[in-house]
């Protein structure tokens, strides 16, 4: 015992000395750099009310040479692991993989931003933001003040990474539960890595921040100027795009060449210059390369099509790959000359991977200028689209292979009658996987077709702003966990929807119900991609503010760390409590205090499953859209059945709330009708006022009739403590419903908490502010 | 094990346990009218149309009420099965139904015990594949049918790839006529 205490300080005295625990910014909690087991309680805590659901993809495993191993009707492994274990294990490798990539982006980045300023350049987002970095600062218990500072939080991370990743192989970890702790320790690595990466950005780039005005931006492949050389840079990483605009702005060249993006990098271009432009989500970029306006594209890292070559090649478009995650087997030209590179690229059109940002972007701009004027980029016309469409005999093998499961067969085969009705439906529903195309016996260019499906309209959005400022916590924090603001609603994450329109749909409905909207990633795109009927996005009319009815675009993924770290700073800036190695009593505060729900409506990336695991260690839930059941698991409650029990730590008792606020951590819903309502409900939470609890419950009843139909939500009664939390215009119809099914009158808590409701080192003062 | 390619190849390769496909019928009524406690739980795809005008919903509920099966309407549904004028069992969604049913010991919509067996019809064939791959993985004391017009690999019963609607729509009609009979 004597041993193991003496270890467990040296340890601490490690940890203490990384993060400079003697510099007294603020107390230090519990749990600085957590490892494995130091948060598992408070997973368990999680997951004992929101247990996961499996629902597996395939009834075998084949993770090992043993295998496979079929794992039905209780049937375990040759290594002993049953179903349910075989799945979460599952689930933590994609978010391994997810908290990966944005911190290898982090890491990249850095090296690329060290070697230029040197790790000494310091830290400084702005006057209005003091707390730079909430998700360090609480998880790692380390204030960064330099870009040396971020790598010590960055060191931390992989060597979690490299911990969790030993626990999937095969013959260890045997709990379901288990693995789900892990997964949720990734997720939570993931905003460290997330926030690391575009602090630097930030930094290192000069992105504006501390501005809510951003500038707005043009988007659609309409806005794309094709008779320049056009440039493409598709992917997550910003450190040669930004480059490339240095390059063009040097060479007075930035009117004459038109850099566009695809993905995320769209995002951060646009946070660099407001003259580049989007041209739409990942699931657009087989369609846009296809298109064949693009004269160079440039690949970085993330969400990129493993054929981009083949696709370029096919429409002779150039194709430089730019980052050694995606190298396609390409001639490594980093090293060669520079002339020698764009003679063979122009010349025998060959593709080479420059790893090189300045040379990259030299080469890519050359390029581009030789071979623009020689090619053609032509839209196709409906006539040429009509005798293209004569081909297909509606078989209807296109429809057996698309993930959306629609009849693009028939969409086609309207198109050869001359109405383009269906197939304009089903370019807005398409995710762009191109695996109708390619599974077509008549080989039908389905893609080329859609061409004259896709709107040549250019739509806006708002550049995005990195962090929210301190200020406007500050402000919004009272009226958020007291309820007069009904929540924050953040769409987050990849293109992977039902339909693209639906995402637009869900802010307007929510900003005009002065709601918080959120955005990043292919959301925050995609919002901008439909008009109102005054010719207006949700970004031109709503305001860009973090407050009631405002429409924010952060950034790209990696700025989802913001969106975390917005609640973190409610907790630590609103009600002063310390985040300082105080994971839990952060998760704590915004699962029971911040009203704030996450969706993800077209989650496909190992990405998405983990910022939307680290979001549920936080205590944010998390709707996701009908793909999403792919992911196997989600974190479900039984709302009548479950543990609602929480500790009034005001009078130090526990108390039976009966309420499921929030009710799922990680749930999907089958259309966006079914969605509205949810999110109304997901924003719900103990410690609302009576007032705002009865704002709350008015748009969650409104939503439902809404989009579901007349009458009440059948659990209206879970959520009404008392008379005061009925809505006005509900007043009577709610009152006769609550008679009628023998509802009692509860006492509101005080103080809400799950801390002392289950083993964990902290105690129940650390919550009281 | 059956050799049916599902239509949507999103749901191919399931591995093991794959449904049996039934083309008859008399032979699905069979199986219906012989279950206790059945569930039927029903869609958003059930709010479109056939081509002669008839909304799928009324199939579902004709089913419900040749055998007296309670009704868990999932997403929107509940609105027009009102305006149909029935009055649905229970709300819920799709994964918060299966959640339910998984768990041995919930009693069920009429609080009579746990479902023998569950009926899907009208969800989308990915989200409705996943949601029954949990039943069979962990509800070994259920069984799962669906109604719809393509191959369900991981229910118990399922029906095939119609090539045709009004082949379906007339499996559909068999059915129902074959559940007023009675015993
Ligand atoms: S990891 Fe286990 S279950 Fe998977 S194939 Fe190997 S022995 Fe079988
Ligand atoms: S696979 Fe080709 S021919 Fe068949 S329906 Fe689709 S587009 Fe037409
Ligand atoms: S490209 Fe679009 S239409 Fe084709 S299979 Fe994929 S989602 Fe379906």
């Amino acid at each position: 015992m004597a041993v193991a205490e003496k270890k467990l300080s040296k340890k601490l005295e490690e940890i203490h000395e990384r993060i400079k625990a003697e510099v007294p910014w603020e107390p230090l909690g519990p749990t600085p750099m957590p490892e494995i087991p130091d948060l598992r309680q408070w997973d368990m805590r999680l997951l004992k009310t929101y247990a996961p659901f499996y629902a597996p993809f395939c009834d075998l495993c084949c993770f090992c040479t043993y295998g496979k191993c079929d794992l039905t009707e209780g049937r375990r492994g040759a290594c002993g692991i049953d179903i349910a274990t075989q799945q979460a294990r599952f689930v933590l490798l994609a978010c391994l993989m997810g908290c990966s990539a944005h911190s290898a982006h982090a890491g990249h980045i850095l090296e690329f931003l060290i070697e230029k300023h040197g790790p000494d350049k310091k830290i400084d987002l702005g006057g209005s933001i003091n707390i730079e970095a909430p998700n360090i600062r609480t998880v790692v218990g380390l204030k960064p003040e330099t870009l040396g500072d971020l790598q010590i939080a960055l060191e931390y991370v992989f060597k979690e990474i490299a911990h969790l990743l030993d626990s999937c192989h095969t013959g260890q970890e045997g709990s379901a539960l288990d693995y789900e702790s892990k997964a949720l320790h990734a997720g939570m690595l993931d905003h460290v890595g997330m926030e690391v990466a575009d602090i630097a950005q930030i930094v290192g780039f000069n992105y504006p921040t501390c501005v809510a005005d951003t500038p707005l931006v043009d988007m659609g492949w309409g806005a794309i100027d094709k008779s320049k050389p056009v440039i493409l840079v598709s992917g997550h990483n910003p450190a040669t795009s930004t480059v490339l605009i240095d390059y063009l702005r040097e060479h007075n060249l930035e009117d004459q060449v038109e850099v566009c993006g695809l993905c995320c990098t769209a995002l951060e271009t646009t946070r660099y210059s407001d003259k580049a432009k989007i041209v739409g989500p990942l699931s657009r970029a087989l369609f846009f390369m296809r298109a064949g306006i693009a004269d160079v594209i440039m690949t970085d890292e993330q969400c990129i099509r493993t054929d981009t070559p083949q696709e370029a090649a096919k429409v002779g478009s150039a194709l430089i790959a730019s980052l050694d995650k995606a190298m396609y087997g390409l001639e490594d030209a980093t090293e060669m000359d520079t002339d020698e590179i764009v003679r063979r690229m122009v010349d025998n059109k060959e593709q080479f991977a420059i790893l090189d940002s300045p040379k990259a972007a030299e080469v890519a701009v050359r390029v581009a200028m030789k071979i623009a004027p020689q090619r053609k980029k032509e839209w196709l016309t409906e006539e040429e689209a009509i005798e293209l469409a004569k081909k297909c005999t509606n078989c209807g093998m296109c429809e057996q292979v698309c993930p959306n499961l629609f009849n693009i067969g028939g969409g086609i085969t309207e198109v050869a009658k001359g109405n383009f009705d269906l197939i304009r439906q089903q370019f807005l529903q398409c995710i762009g996987c191109g695996k109708c195309e390619e599974e077509c016996p008549n080989n039908v260019s389905i893609f080329k077709i859609m061409q004259t499906a896709a709107s040549m309209e250019t739509w806006k959005c708002r550049a995005g702003r990195g962090p929210i400022m301190d200020t406007e916590i500050r402000n919004v924090g009272a009226p958020l966990t007291l309820g007069t603001i009904p929540g924050v609603i953040a769409l987050v994450g990849c293109s992977n929807y039902p339909n693209i329109e639906d995402i637009a749909d869900m802010v307007d409905e929510f900003a005009r119900r002065k709601y918080i909207v959120v955005l990043t990633g292919c959301a925050a795109m995609v919002a901008g991609m439909k008009k109102d009927k005054d010719g207006l996005t949700v970004y031109e009319k709503y305001p860009p503010d973090f407050d009631g009815g405002g429409v924010v675009n952060i950034g790209s993924c990696v700025a989802n760390a913001h969106i975390s770290g917005a609640a973190i700073k409610i907790a630590n800036i609103f009600a002063a409590l310390p985040l300082r190695g105080n994971y839990e009593v952060m998760a704590d505060y915004v699962l029971n205090r911040v009203g704030a729900c996450g969706v993800a409506w077209g989650a496909y990336s190992q990405k998405a499953a983990s910022i939307g695991t680290g979001f549920n260690r936080l205590g944010v839930p998390v709707v996701l859209g009908p793909h999403s059941s792919k992911y196997r698991r989600l974190f479900l409650s039984r709302k009548e059945e479950d543990d609602w029990k929480v500790m009034d730590a005001r009078k130090r008792e526990i108390v039976d709330t009966v309420e499921p606020a929030p009710e799922h951590l990680a749930y999907v819903c089958e259309t966006k009708e079914k969605a509205m309502p949810m999110m109304a409900k997901l924003c719900i939470r103990r410690n609302d006022t009576p007032q705002g609890r009865a704002i709350k419950l008015n748009h969650y009843i409104s939503l439902y009739r809404k989009y579901i139909g007349a009458g009440l939500p059948e659990d209206i009664h879970l959520f009404v403590r008392r008379d005061a939390d009925i809505p006005l215009v509900y007043k009577k119809e709610v009152r006769a419903h609550l008679q009628e099914i023998g509802w009692q009158p509860r006492e509101p808590i005080g103080l809400p908490t799950l801390i002392g409701t289950y083993p964990t080192k902290v105690p129940v003062d650390a919550v009281i502010h | 094990m059956s050799a049916v390619i599902p239509r949507h190849r999103v749901n191919v390769l399931t591995g093991i346990k794959s449904a049996r496909l039934i083309e008859d019928p008399v032979e699905y009524a069979n199986l219906i009218k012989k279950a206790k406690r059945p569930l039927l739980v029903v869609g958003p795809l059930l709010l479109a149309s056939t081509a002669d005008g008839k909304i799928l919903m009324e199939y579902a509920l004709d089913i419900a009420k040749a055998c007296n099966i309670p009704i868990c309407a999932t997403a929107q549904t509940k609105g027009r099965i009102v305006e149909l004028g029935v009055q649905p069992d229970c709300v819920y969604d799709t994964v918060e139904i299966v959640n339910a049913l998984k768990d041995p010991d919930w009693q069920g919509v009429k609080k009579e015990g746990n479902h023998d067996l569950v009926m899907f019809f009208g969800i989308r064939s990915d989200l409705g594949n996943q949601g029954l791959s949990t039943l069979k993985h962990f509800a070994p004391h259920l069984k799962t049918m669906t109604l719809c017009k393509h191959y369900f690999p991981h229910a118990n019963y399922s029906l095939p790839n119609f090539k045709k609607d009004t082949k379906w729509q007339e499996f559909l009609e068999n059915l129902i006529a074959n559940l007023k009979k009675g015993d």
